[in-house]
Formats: C-alpha cells, structure tokens, sequence
C-alpha cells in the first residue's frame, strides 16, 4: 500500500473534497464545500486535515475548537464533516485523519471531542464508535417546524 | 502591542492609505459571525524550536537579539524583515485601488479581512524592527526603517509585484492567490529562521494567509463557473491576462533562481529559490487545473465527473472536445514568459515556451497576452524600452535588470502634515 500523508486543509483541496462528496453522495456540490472549507481555514486551517495517497487527496476531516455551546463552556473540539474515497477504505485513512484532528483539538486547548450522528448512518455510527467516541451524556433535540 | 510613537504612526498610515478599514467592523458580523474581532497586534507562537535548524549552525541555540547573528546574516535577515514589510503595506495600497469595485459583498468583505491582516503584518515587521537593537547591524535608527517603510508607495515598494496598480477587482482577486501564495511561501521558509523572534511570528501569519490564498482562489472557482454558463461578467480570457500580469512578478519574488543558498547556509530560509519557485509552480499549476475542472463541469453539467475529467484530460493535451479547445481553458505561462529578474530576465519566451528572435514581434506577443487597462500602464511601457534596449544591447542586462519605473507620486510624509513624518518624536 502506498504511504499515507495526513497535512492541514488548503484552499486548494476543495476539488478533490467534492471529487470524494461526489462519490459518496452522487451529489455535485461545490460551493457547499467552499464555504465549509474556506471557514475552517480562516478560523483554525491548522485543525482540519485532509489524507494524500501518491500526492491525491482521498480523505478529509474538517472540524475546530468552540466553546460555550449548548451551556458546555469547556473548549470542545468539534468533528463536523469528514469523507473517504470509497475506493481508499479499509486503509487506516479515517483513523489518521481523526488522530491527527484530535491532537490539533489538544493543542489548541480542548480536552473533549464531540460529534453528532444521524442514527440511520450505521456507517458512520460505527467509524466513530471505532474512533473512541462514545455516547455523551447529552440529548440532541429537535423540533419539527409548519 | 506597539509602543505609542509606532502604533501612532500605522494608525494613522492606515487612516490615509487604507480608509475603508471601519467597513470591517461593519461587515464582521454579516461575514464572519463566529471569528473573534479583527486586532490591529502583534502576535507571537511559543511553539519554535529554540535550536538552528538548518545551515552551518544547525544545533546552535537560536538567536534572540541580532547582534546575536553572524554579521552577514544579520544583514540579510534585516533585508527580509524591510521587503516582506514593504510587501505588507503595499499590498493594502494596491487593494485599496479598486475594493470597492467588487461585484459580491462577500467578496469585497473577504478582500477587507485580507488587508487588515496585511495591515497586522506589517506591524508585525514594525514590532521586529522596534522591540529590538539593530544598531549592531545597521546605523539607521528604527524609528527611519519604520519612517522609509511607511513612505513608500505604489511604485517605490522594494518588489516589482506591490508597484502595479490594480486596474479592476479581478486584479485584487489574482493577486489574492498568486502574490499572497508566494507570501505564504516565504512565511513558511522563514518558519525555521535562526532568528527566533522572526521564527516566532510566522505562524500566527501563516495562520491568516491561508485565509488569503482562499478569498482568491474560491472568487476565482464561482467565476469561471459563471464563465462556462455564459451568465457571469468575467470570461476566461480576462482570467488569463491577469494571471499573465502577475505570474511572472510571483516568480521574482522568490528572488534569482540562482540564488537563496546563503539564506539556507545562515539558518534564515531553508529553501533556495529555485526550490521555492519549482514547488510554487507546481501548486499554481494545480489551481488552474482545478479551476478548468469546475469550468468544465459547468459547461457540460450533463457529463458525470468521470466523464467530465475525461473532457478535461483530452482538452489539456490539444483535442478538441465538443467544441471546447485547450485556448478556452486557463493555462499558466512559461516561467521565462514576460521576465524582468532573474535568470530569463529579458529572454524573448512566449506564453507556451517559444522562443522569439525578433524583438518587435516578442512585445506584439506579450502586449496581445495582458489586460488591457495594464497595457496602458507605464509599467508596461517601461519593460517595452528595456527589452527594445536590451535585444539591442544599448542597456546591459545588469540594469535593465534593476531598472523600476518610479511612478509620479507625492511620496515622504503623511500627506495631511504636508511631509511630517508619520513616526512622531
């Protein structure tokens, strides 16, 4: 397997982070990752990451350190999107990517990472469980509005 | 913070060569909702190494003060500290030209956010030279540096890339993600400066020019889409004059090819320039490469990404594919094209890397690649004399070399005191 190369985001991953969306989701979404990607650059580019093989980006985690939220005042660092190339799975690529994110989240202070998962994203479920998340004593509410 | 006399003095820079600085604190919340306010300070990482890191002193303990540094390494470090300060307060003056032309609130609001972490750069720089003893070094005073730093102009900056004007807001645009990529290309070589304060303040810098190199590129990605569509303001080939404008003066930044390994022997920098320079090449080249695909994509939506990535590929080597040719696409120019520095200053190279023998035919050639206001420009006038000169050996490449056209400015003190200087005693 060819080496894996975990480095922040730049501007100019953008493409290859819709290239990956697109092959998950069908979708083709470019300024949706855009404006994702250019805010977490401007508020924290060392955080995010993305994963090369052979000088191509196939993974990517974005996420930054926040606090106050919901009443939770510690420093929490937040994993809020992340992508694999289908065809680059089961390589260890998810698991460095969030290694790498988690210690951008230490140095910049936090001491707790959270994340939220939609409970019919079994795959995902599982990728975080597989990541040392657990389930946080918190209730993620929602409120259907007319 | 800045000591009085120098804060003072940037305010007040600011207030005269950046006016629409409070339009920030305006659009702030709009824009950037979540970020902490803007500050106009001095930042410093704690994170460096305390040792050399490359060079002939890799190991030795940094140096904290300059007289701590070897003589002529000194001399060089105070040589970068002025060009990237000069580069800092230029910028902001070339942007100023034409912010408000932009077509997008976000995106005048993003180049706003641009110039005033310029303007923290510069103070930045302003903090280097004044928080420390240079007299070891040099017999200016620090409150001269900052003086000559702060007089400078479009047209007496120590660069060729921050004495153009910027004829529209695509300028502000490409200048954003080719001149401030080269900016982020000197902030990280200087990273492991022997100099430790310098090594100190590049992070946080590198940390907001990534911001910058974005407020270019992704403008630059909704345009060519428009371009595609046939429903922007903005076509391809307005791009591309101004990716030719600028290029060329991106690539001397980095100084003569030939050179830079003194500041890789002193611990300053560690690449030579013509390391930078490939590696700069290399990632402008994926830019457009990018931009292409989303041009592509736009103009055939109907096409899958493999599909449309298969377009792209045959468009690239010469085909012609649906009616799309490889002259719709952008292309960066040959590093040779339109030189005035370094190893091809004056060499007659085309865009595509031919080569031109007659000098009247080779300016037809770059004229005919350059926006249009530019070519109007005295910039462009001054580089016709100088190739006309130098193809027939009236003016030594040497000179030509070192030859800038001075632009007719009121130039000195802040215009409001009539030539009182901005550092007040």
């Amino acid at each position: 397997m060819a080496d894996v190369r975990i480095r922040p985001v730049n501007e100019l991953d953008i493409e290859a982070i819709c290239r990956i969306d697109e092959r998950i989701t069908g979708k083709y979404r470019p300024e949706v990752w855009e404006d994702r990607v250019i805010y977490f650059i401007r508020r924290d580019p060392d955080s995010s990451q993305v994963a090369e093989v052979d000088g191509k980006v196939v993974g990517f985690m974005l996420g930054e350190v926040r606090g106050g939220e919901f009443g939770m005042e510690e420093p929490t660092g937040w994993l809020e999107f992340f992508g694999v190339d289908p065809a680059a799975r089961e390589r260890g690529i998810g698991r460095g990517l969030t290694d790498a994110l988690l210690a951008g989240f230490k140095r910049r202070g936090a001491h707790v990472a959270r994340t939220m998962v939609r409970t019919q994203d079994a795959e995902i479920a599982r990728f975080v469980a597989a990541m040392g998340f657990t389930p946080a004593p918190v209730s993620a509410l929602e409120k259907r509005l007319a | 913070m800045l000591p009085d006399r120098y804060h003072n003095a940037i305010e007040h820079w600011r207030q005269h060569n950046f006016p629409d600085y409070p339009k920030l604190a305006e659009v702030w919340p709009k824009f950037f909702p979540k970020d902490d306010a803007f500050c106009l300070c001095a930042k410093v990482s704690e994170d460096i190494s305390a040792e050399i890191e490359i060079g002939d002193d890799v190991g030795k303990p940094k140096a904290v003060q300059p007289k701590e540094l070897a003589p002529e390494a000194a001399q060089h470090l105070l040589s970068q500290i002025r060009a990237q300060a000069s580069t800092e307060f230029g910028s902001i003056q070339q942007h100023q030209m034409t912010l408000f032309r932009a077509q997008e609130p976000q995106d005048q609001a993003w180049a706003l956010r641009v110039m005033a972490e310029e303007l923290r750069h510069g103070y930045q720089m302003v903090h280097l030279l004044t928080s420390s003893d240079w007299s070891p070094v040099t017999d200016t005073k620090a409150e001269d540096m900052v003086e000559e730093i702060l007089s400078m102009q479009t047209g007496s900056h120590v660069l060729a890339a921050f004495n153009l004007e910027f004829d529209s807001f695509l300028d502000n645009v490409v200048f954003a993600a080719f001149i401030d990529r080269v900016g982020k290309y000197q902030l990280t070589m200087q990273r492991i400066s022997a100099y430790k304060p310098y090594a100190s303040s590049m992070p946080p810098m590198l940390r907001e020019e990534a911001f910058h190199l974005a407020a270019g590129v992704i403008p630059l990605r909704r345009w060519v889409e428009h371009a595609a569509r046939g429903d922007g303001y903005i076509d391809m080939p307005a791009i591309q004059k101004a990716v030719a404008k600028w290029f060329g003066r991106g690539l001397e930044m980095f100084g003569d090819e030939r050179g830079g390994q003194t500041n890789v022997k002193f611990g300053l920098k560690d690449l030579n320039n013509r390391e930078a320079q490939d590696q700069y090449i290399q990632e402008c080249t994926k830019m457009l490469d990018d931009l292409n695909v989303r041009y592509v994509r736009a103009r055939f939506p109907d096409r899958t990404r493999d599909e449309a990535d298969a377009i792209f590929a045959r468009v690239a080597s010469g085909e012609t594919v649906d009616g799309l040719t490889r002259d719709d696409l952008l292309r960066l120019p040959d590093r040779r094209f339109f030189r005035r520095r370094g190893e091809f200053a004056f060499q007659m190279i085309g865009t595509h890397g031919e080569t031109f023998t007659d000098v009247e035919k080779y300016i037809a050639h770059v004229l005919a690649s350059l926006p249009e206001a530019y070519r109007a420009s005295i910039d462009v006038k001054h580089w016709a004399d100088l190739q006309r000169a130098v193809a027939a050996g009236t003016t030594p490449l040497k000179e030509a070399m070192a030859s800038m056209p001075r632009l007719a400015r009121q130039a000195g003190g802040c215009p409001c005191g009539k030539s009182v200087r901005w550092v007040i005693n």
